[in-house]
């Protein structure tokens, strides 16, 4: 009952708030009700007035009406505080699943100062700022994001309370566009890559002029192919030659080069493998199913691939795509999207 | 939806321990302190220490000089100084013991006001010390300070809600003044039309604190040290002639019971239910011979009036002796309303055996000399011609009148009459009516005031307490209660033109009384002012302070149609409606009106509408120049002007100009489309011509 009631706020509240990365706050959308101080102040009033009829004292009628009024203009005055703003998502931001990504607006007061004006998302939420008449101010929002793909916050509230904290006055800003969330890296195995293993002799078979392998005992997640099985008829042990030069070309970072591992697990790898590829300063591409990015080096280029692992099999989101509150799936999952599982 | 739980935490600027802004919490100190200074003289000074300690303590929490007490000592000091508190009230429950307590609740606030949370608890109780202190003090100046007090109040809210904000104390007060100022009409509309109530329940207001003011027994001496006071009794308008100063007689009780050197009541009053005084003394404009008495409070029942008057508002009933009583004491002023009349014949004139026994009445022993002098006049005058013996002596012989009488000691009626010859009204009131009742004829004292000034302007009297008064009544034959007044035989400048010049020569008029401003009576400047400020007051406490249920009955029975409480009741509902109503009208008014942005947006709409109006509607997404060319097409007399229009629009748009330029910018846009609608009107008028 309480979630259906929910439910039809929500849509009513998305009606007047279509989404947009520019919002002008106005009676239209702007929410206005007493804060739990201002409610004690109503019983305050209350009180005071029941004095005053009690004690047949004037005076207190008088105090009480002209709080009772000072109410009514604090009601004003904090509507008028956010009303004329605007709030523009200037960038959404970039970030790795599970941090906050900073999304980074810009408030332009109306013709009134916007005083004490406070940005939130979820649980996270900027201190006061104060933006003068017709000026600017651009503010950093953290988002929590939890999966990697596209992060459009459904909603980021915009509030203030000022002058008295008896009201508060808040509006949302419901963004079009979306902050992009790569992967969570996590240490990948040490795989080759398959995009120059054509067949298993080759692979089998060490490259010419490097005749140098490193023996060690199997692990867990070794293809197959590299056991060295007549070593393995002979004594029994499961060994796996390393051939320097029969791996995969460690240019490449490749999706498939991880058999039976979850999607996810995979991107999640290869984030790491690019961030590790990034540290040491190597040159590398990235191959997906559907991408591929050449091999390159540089900073702009690893922003690249963690963007191209980001959004993966994900679709951006639409603008006219209405979606249910928190949750950032959507039927395009289950028509073409990856099976992913997600923790 | 969810109110974002850390909203109200602030970024902790100063006030490390607590974490609220010492600019916000000053506001708070003022205005506590403020709160206090009307309770002063109230409050007992172990309280008002105790408050200045822990606000106090609190502030040099704040600047880190000390650690505010932890939970254990917190509880510790209450209990401490509640102890003290119930050790001090000793049981009695009254509304002043009750703000007292309360006073010493926020001064226990201050040691847990940490958080955002704690400062608004804060507020609420500061906001409700103010309505407090209106119990106690309803003068118009101790009413600004405490609306004063309320104020800091806001603008500590404000400043607590933006602590960074530069120059949040100028905008804070600026914003508050404009809101009051902006919504005065409605506070205004609603103090007038609010139904005032019948109270919801009774609840006394009687203190225990001693007044200053006449008692219901009489000492020698006593009216003497209320002489020593200018504090204010009544003051009382007159509808027609004020009655000149030597009538002005303000019965109050009357003593009939001579106990050793203590005049007493002898019936007292009746146990006095607690219960709040009807205020009400408004019943429409005063007619002639009427007057209004407004009371300063006294916590007793009685009324004073001149004599010969009659009750015409409902507060206050006539009883016996032609004495007035309230229903319950007067715990705030008072005001009430009475008729002279004239003293026609009383019709039955006799008193009963039981009446005659009473006032005869004399302890069985003590001043002989006085009695057997009493014995000597009664066997050479009848009643009448003794009374006129009496005055005529204390006319003629030395007896002086003064403000420093001297001790009398045994049998003082005797010492005063035969030996020193000094004393004040109530000595000679106590040894007159002993004379009388020694020489058998029935007599009473009478305490009330005599006198008053005008207060500025003439049109009041004020009465005080060194007008305090005591005089005699005796029963004369045939003609009843009669007045006697030994001390207009003695000083007759006491009943002619008051205390001040009856005690001129002697120069103890207010001797003890420094801070009196009745004192500098001869400075001028100082009288002025107290007058006119009591002037003021006198005005607020009439039609603000006393405006009550029936005030308010008498003056919405002079509007057209009945209005009733509940019609007020409607109208206040309406009032508040209307107000709310026109305020958001107001700001959406000025919403719609726009900022400097929108002004463009308004003349291209303007241009829209023309271009329309002359058959070339808008189309989607089309660009100035491309309306100005099919308006061009269209109507080819203003082809240049919609030209230059769609030009200045496109490079008020696009291309970089300083704010200064806007509003040129503005007015050429202006102009222009004025140019076409002029040009369009003309073309159409020649057109019209053609056809």
């Amino acid at each position: 009952m309480k979630n259906h009631v929910s439910e039809r706020w929500q849509r009513w509240v998305n009606r007047r708030l279509p989404r947009s990365d520019v919002q002008t706050f106005s009676q239209k959308n702007i929410f206005i009700l007493p804060t739990g101080a201002g409610v004690v102040f109503g019983i305050l009033l209350l009180i005071m007035l029941i004095t005053g009829i009690n004690y047949q004292n004037s005076l207190i009628y008088l105090v009480t009406f002209l709080l009772g009024a000072v109410f009514v203009g604090a009601m004003h005055q904090t509507h008028r505080n956010l009303s004329g703003l605007q709030l523009a998502l200037v960038q959404p931001g970039e970030g790795v699943a599970g941090d906050e990504v900073p999304f980074r607006f810009r408030a332009t007061a109306g013709r009134d100062d916007a005083v004490a004006i406070m940005l939130s998302c979820e649980e996270f939420s900027l201190g006061a700022t104060h933006i003068k008449a017709g000026q600017s101010k651009d503010m950093t929002l953290p988002v929590p994001s939890a999966y990697r793909g596209y992060l459009r916050p459904e909603r980021i509230r915009v509030e203030t309370r000022f002058p008295f904290g008896l009201l508060k006055a808040w509006s949302w800003i419901r963004p079009v566009s979306s902050g992009i969330v790569s992967p969570r890296p996590l240490a990948a195995p040490e795989v080759a890559s398959t995009i120059e293993a054509g067949d298993e002799t080759e692979q089998t078979n060490p490259a010419p002029g490097n005749d140098h392998a490193d023996l060690r005992p199997w692990r867990e997640g070794d293809p197959s192919q590299r056991v060295m099985w007549k070593r393995y008829a002979r004594s029994g042990q499961m060994v796996v030659a390393d051939w320097e030069g029969e791996r995969g070309s460690p240019h490449w970072l490749d999706f498939n080069a991880f058999p039976g591992a979850d999607y996810e697990l995979r991107l999640s790898y290869l984030a790491w493998l690019v961030n590790e590829r990034e540290r040491t300063g190597a040159r590398f591409g990235l191959s997906l199913p559907g991408q591929v990015i050449e091999p390159d080096s540089g900073s702009s280029h690893v922003s690249r691939c963690l963007r191209a692992l980001a959004v993966w099999g994900e679709e951006r989101p639409r603008d006219a795509m209405t979606e249910r509150h928190g949750s950032r799936q959507s039927e395009s999952d289950e028509a073409d999207g990856p099976q992913r599982r997600r923790a | 939806m969810k109110v974002s739980g850390n909203s109200s935490e602030l970024v902790a600027a100063d006030g490390v321990e607590t974490g609220l802004p010492s600019r916000a919490l000053l506001w708070l100190f003022g205005s506590f302190a403020i709160l206090l200074t009307p309770q002063l003289d109230r409050l007992p000074i172990w309280l008002i220490a105790a408050c200045l300690v822990l606000a106090g303590w609190r502030g040099a929490a704040q600047f880190g000089h000390v650690r505010l007490p932890g939970r254990w000592l917190r509880t510790g000091i209450m209990l401490v100084l509640v102890a003290v508190y119930i050790t001090t009230v000793e049981g009695r429950f009254t509304v002043d013991t009750a703000a007292s307590f309360f006073v010493l609740a926020v001064g226990l606030k201050w040691l847990e006001t940490r958080t955002v949370r704690d400062f608004y608890v804060l507020f609420f109780i500061l906001a409700y010390l103010g309505t407090v202190n209106f119990l106690f003090h309803q003068e118009i100046h101790w009413s600004l300070v405490n609306i004063l007090a309320v104020a800091l109040l806001l603008v500590g809210l404000q400043i607590i809600n933006a602590p960074d904000l530069p120059g949040s104390v100028k905008a804070g007060w600026k914003r508050l003044g404009l809101m009051l100022l902006k919504t005065l009409p409605i506070v205004v509309l609603l103090f007038v039309f609010f139904p005032r109530m019948e109270p919801l329940w009774s609840v006394p207001l009687v203190s225990g604190q001693a007044r200053t003011g006449i008692s219901d027994t009489m000492r020698p001496g006593d009216i003497s040290n209320l002489a020593q006071s200018s504090e204010r009794a009544f003051r009382a308008t007159f509808g027609g002639q004020m009655p000149a100063y030597r009538d002005r007689y303000w019965r109050g009780l009357i003593l009939d019971y001579l106990d050793g050197e203590t005049w007493r009541q002898r019936d007292r009053d009746p146990l006095q239910h607690p219960g709040r005084v009807a205020l009400d003394g408004g019943v429409g404009e005063l007619e002639s011979g009427q007057y209004d008495v407004l009371l300063e409070p006294t916590d007793q029942r009685w009324a004073f009036a001149l004599e010969d008057s009659r009750a015409v508002s409902s507060n206050v009933v006539e009883e016996a002796e032609d004495l007035f009583r309230f229903r319950r004491p007067a715990d705030t002023s008072v005001r009430y309303r009475l008729a002279r009349e004239e003293p026609g014949d009383q019709g039955r004139k006799f008193l009963t055996y039981e009446q005659r026994r009473r006032y005869l009445q004399l302890p069985a022993t003590g001043n002989p000399r006085a009695r057997q002098f009493a014995r000597e006049l009664r066997s050479q005058y009848g009643d009448i011609e003794l009374v006129q013996a009496l005055l005529t002596r204390f006319r003629e012989q030395p007896y002086f009148y003064t403000l420093r009488p001297p001790t009398m000691g045994d049998n003082g009626i005797d010492n005063l009459l035969f030996d020193s010859r000094r004393g004040f009204c109530a000595h000679y009131a106590g040894a007159t009516t002993f004379l009388l009742r020694s020489a058998g004829i029935p007599a009473r004292v009478v305490v009330g005031y005599q006198g008053g000034a005008p207060g500025a302007g003439g049109d009041y009297l004020i009465v005080r307490q060194y007008d305090a008064h005591a005089w005699v009544e005796a029963w004369v034959g045939d003609r009843g209660w009669v007045r006697i007044d030994p001390t207009a035989a003695i000083a007759p400048s006491r009943i002619e033109s008051g205390l001040r010049d009856a005690v001129a020569d002697e120069g103890s008029f207010l001797e003890n009384n420094w801070a009196s401003p009745q004192r500098y009576a001869d400075i001028a400047v100082i009288q002025w002012a107290s007058l006119q400020l009591d002037r003021i007051n006198y005005q607020w406490q009439r039609w603000i302070v006393g405006y009550q249920g029936q005030t308010q009955m008498n003056l919405m029975s002079r509007l057209p149609g009945s209005f009733g409480m509940r019609e007020l009741g409607y109208l206040t509902a309406g009032i508040v409606g209307v107000g709310l109503l026109i305020a958001g009208l107001v700001s959406a008014w000025q919403m719609r009106r726009g900022g400097s942005r929108d002004a463009f947006l308004r003349i291209i709409g303007g241009w829209h509408h023309l271009s329309a109006k002359a058959g070339v509607p808008v189309r989607v997404g089309e660009t100035p120049s491309t309306l100005a060319l099919r308006l061009a097409k269209a109507e080819p007399a203003v082809a240049e002007s919609a030209r230059l229009f769609a030009h200045s629009i496109n490079s008020h748009y696009y291309s970089v100009g300083s704010s200064a330029g806007r509003d040129r910018e503005l007015k050429r846009l202006r102009r222009l489309l004025q140019t076409m609608k002029k040009q369009l009107r003309r073309r159409h008028s020649t057109m019209g011509k053609r056809s």
